[in-house]
């Protein structure tokens, strides 16, 4: 058993050396991770090689090296390398790996041998992964030293990108297998699970727009809420004012008629309707957020399982460093409200991310991967060769 | 009739009807006998290759009833004993001739050592030593049928199935296969063959099927087939009446008498039998140019097995779809 299992392990390694597109990956993320150590951050600012590049809103004194370069891994080696340009190469050389299998002529020396259907099907997944996991080894174990070597940070939680790629890349193939065994053509698997794949984005993009569109309503009711309290807590001093002005005994405790606070300060019937109005907003956000929130359900989390890895590799303190970086507030003396509205629903999309379990990212998504396996199983082990 | 053991294949009702409803087998009924070589014949479309692969699992039979080296078709583990050269076969073109050898003996549950020793003996038997570590993609058609009949060898396998192996193979080629199967059987293995080359299969096989729109329309020996269809040929004088000389052969010799040009197909290959024609020709003056016994060749009997016997015409399209007659 294992004899044929090694075998296809072996032939799978083989074919993968025998494509340019292996190759030429595994040369990228060397330059990929060259890049990544040729850059740098110091006191004055940005350094590239031996070139400084000051700046006073990016160096040291207000993001740690190490969180630096654990950015520099998190957000261009895996955020844009690994999680897209590399996976759509990755895509490209493995997507032919089942329509090659079942091609007339190749099946049969397969189906012909002492091995199950299933066996053959699962090994030969599971070597298309292992394009992806030897990707993603290299890059990554690179990566550590670098960060280890130019940062000062030996970090072993950067290793934890090899499984979660991995497994963000899965969610894609298994699609990619489907498609594969479904239609026998490398092209047509390739271009539909490409197609897949944005509209998931295009899911994940919307969930994090609209996240950030409640967030944002729901820090604006948050506003109307305080400043209509300070206007009708205003309103009501006046008039106890004007009351004992008048000689009337008013004790501290009296309150009064909405209609004397409108008239006495008629700001608050205005502020009043627009805290409707942004309640109103807020809920149907909510609504709409959750309505994305169900259907993603059913779909790969592929940006959520990329984030797990700034999960465990950024502590809050770190993320808020980041974020305040990023949003340019890292130095500013005092920070104006717009930009303190900015951080807040940031940080709340954040949070709104953070607060997703586990197994609602990663168990939905295997449950995905595991239906579209079951079919492309089921199509791959009834079909007629 | 041997019992289940004695057979390389004992298939009995073996069917498959695709999705559309196009019958490629309609009950097969076929044996093959352990240390033989078979030949499958049949125009295109007649079932063959769907026969092979229903027998190496690649295709699910819609019925099939029969036993494999004594298994149940189907039986995996009994693949281990098995050899198969698919027709067309895409072997993957990075892979050296000899990667390919343990590839496809890993495959078969072949013991490494095994394996190395076979290879050297199987890629020398194929005349393909010199290019062991070179890639498939760099062989000629004729090469890699060499190649691929040496991977369907690498299992030391009990039963042999080749689909057109002298396909793109040169004459040289194709004696050297003829070598192999030769010396396969030889050695006690069970070979079927298919393949269009007749001539091919009638200088190697033992017995043989002709496959016509998914049935078995012939089947039996090279001799039996042969001989029940042999006959004597009296060639005339080109000059001489040939229908009265055909109506005095009939007066004298029993059987059907053919007539082409101008000679009589007696339906008698003994000799006795036809000493009265020739009398009786010879005593109404005609001239014998020729007299012989003719022995049809697997092409006469393939071409006779596919006409229609009621139009004359060849069938040429095997399988139909459900509820036509066949």
């Amino acid at each position: 058993m294992l004899t044929q299992t090694w075998a296809m392990l072996v032939d799978a390694y083989r074919e993968l050396c025998a494509k340019r597109l292996f190759w030429i990956s595994l040369i990228l993320s060397g330059v990929v991770v060259a890049a990544f150590a040729m850059v740098g951050i110091n006191e004055q600012g940005f350094e590239i090689l031996w070139f400084d590049l000051p700046m006073s809103t990016f160096n040291t004194k207000v993001l740690p090296r190490a969180t630096f370069y654990e950015w520099i891994f998190s957000a261009f080696g895996i955020g844009l390398w690994l999680t897209w340009a590399a996976a759509i190469l990755a895509l490209v050389t493995t997507a032919g790996f089942f329509p090659n299998l079942i091609e007339a002529g190749s099946i049969e020396v397969h189906l012909s041998k002492p091995i199950s259907r299933t066996r053959i099907f699962l090994t030969r997944y599971f070597t298309g992964l292992l394009f992806v996991t030897l990707q993603v080894a290299v890059f990554s174990v690179a990566s550590f030293f670098v960060l280890g070597l130019r940062g000062g940070v030996w970090q072993p939680t950067v290793l934890l990108a090899i499984p979660i790629v991995v497994l963000f890349f899965s969610y894609l193939y298994s699609v990619c297998v489907l498609l594969g065994v479904w239609t026998r053509s490398t092209i047509a698997a390739l271009l539909l699970t490409i197609l897949f794949w944005f509209v998931v984005f295009i899911m994940n993009t919307a969930d994090a727009a609209f996240i950030s569109v409640r967030e944002s309503a729901e820090a604006k009711v948050a506003r109307t809420e305080r400043s209509l309290a300070r206007l009708e807590s205003g309103a009501r001093d006046l008039l106890i004012e004007q009351k004992r002005a008048a000689g009337e005994d008013v004790p501290e405790s009296w309150e009064p008629a909405d209609e004397e606070l409108i008239k006495s300060m008629p700001l608050i019937e205005t502020r009043r309707a627009e805290l409707a109005e942004d309640r109103k907003s807020v809920e149907t956000w909510t609504k709409v957020t959750r309505s994305i929130f169900i259907a993603k359900t059913v779909l790969p989390k592929t940006g959520e399982t990329i984030e797990l890895l700034n999960r465990y590799l950024f502590d809050q303190t770190e993320r808020d460093t980041l974020l305040r970086v990023f949003t340019g507030q890292a130095t500013a003396e005092d920070i104006d409200e717009d930009a303190q509205r900015e951080l807040e629903a940031n940080r709340g999309v954040q949070e709104a991310y953070n607060s997703r379990s586990l197994g609602w990212i990663i168990g939905t998504s295997l449950a995905f991967e595991a239906v579209m396996m079951a079919l492309a199983g089921f199509i791959f082990v009834r079909r007629d060769y | 009739m041997g019992s289940e053991g004695d057979w390389a294949l004992d298939l009995s009702h073996v069917a498959k009807t695709y999705r559309g409803g196009v019958q490629a087998l309609r009950g097969i009924e076929m044996r093959v006998h352990r240390g033989e070589v078979f030949g499958l014949l049949g125009p295109n479309g007649a079932g063959k290759s769907t026969l092979i692969k229903i027998l190496m699992t690649v295709i699910r039979p819609t019925k099939c009833v029969g036993t494999m080296l004594g298994e149940r078709v189907g039986n995996k583990a009994a693949l281990a004993h098995v050899g198969y050269l698919p027709e067309q076969h895409q072997f993957p073109s990075y892979l050296t001739a000899r990667q390919l050898m343990h590839y496809v003996g890993a495959m078969s549950k072949t013991p490494r050592t095994e394996r190395i020793r076979r290879t050297e003996q199987l890629l020398e038997l194929v005349d393909m030593t010199d290019w062991a570590d070179k890639k498939l993609g760099s062989f000629s058609k004729g090469m890699r049928q060499r190649v691929g009949l040496a991977q369907a060898l690498i299992n030391d396998p009990d039963l042999v199935l080749l689909d057109e192996p002298t396909d793109g193979v040169d004459p040289v080629g194709r004696r050297d296969i003829r070598n192999i199967v030769s010396r396969l059987k030889s050695q006690g293995k069970t070979i079927f063959l298919n393949s269009h080359l007749l001539s091919e299969l009638e200088m190697v096989c033992d017995r043989v099927a002709i496959l016509l729109r998914g049935q078995v329309r012939l089947q039996g020996t090279m001799g039996e087939l042969i001989d029940r269809r042999a006959g004597y040929r009296i060639r005339l004088d080109p000059g001489d009446d040939v229908d009265v000389a055909r109506a005095c052969v009939r007066a004298v010799v029993p059987g059907e008498v053919a007539l082409e040009d101008s000679t009589l197909c007696l339906a008698t290959a003994d000799a006795r039998a036809v000493q009265p024609a020739i009398d009786a020709l010879r005593r109404q003056g005609f001239t014998i140019a020729h007299c012989a016994v003719h022995k049809p060749t697997l092409e006469d009997l393939f071409l006779e097995a596919v006409v229609d016997p009621e139009t004359g015409e060849p069938m040429h399209v095997g399988a139909e779809a459900k509820g036509r007659r066949g």
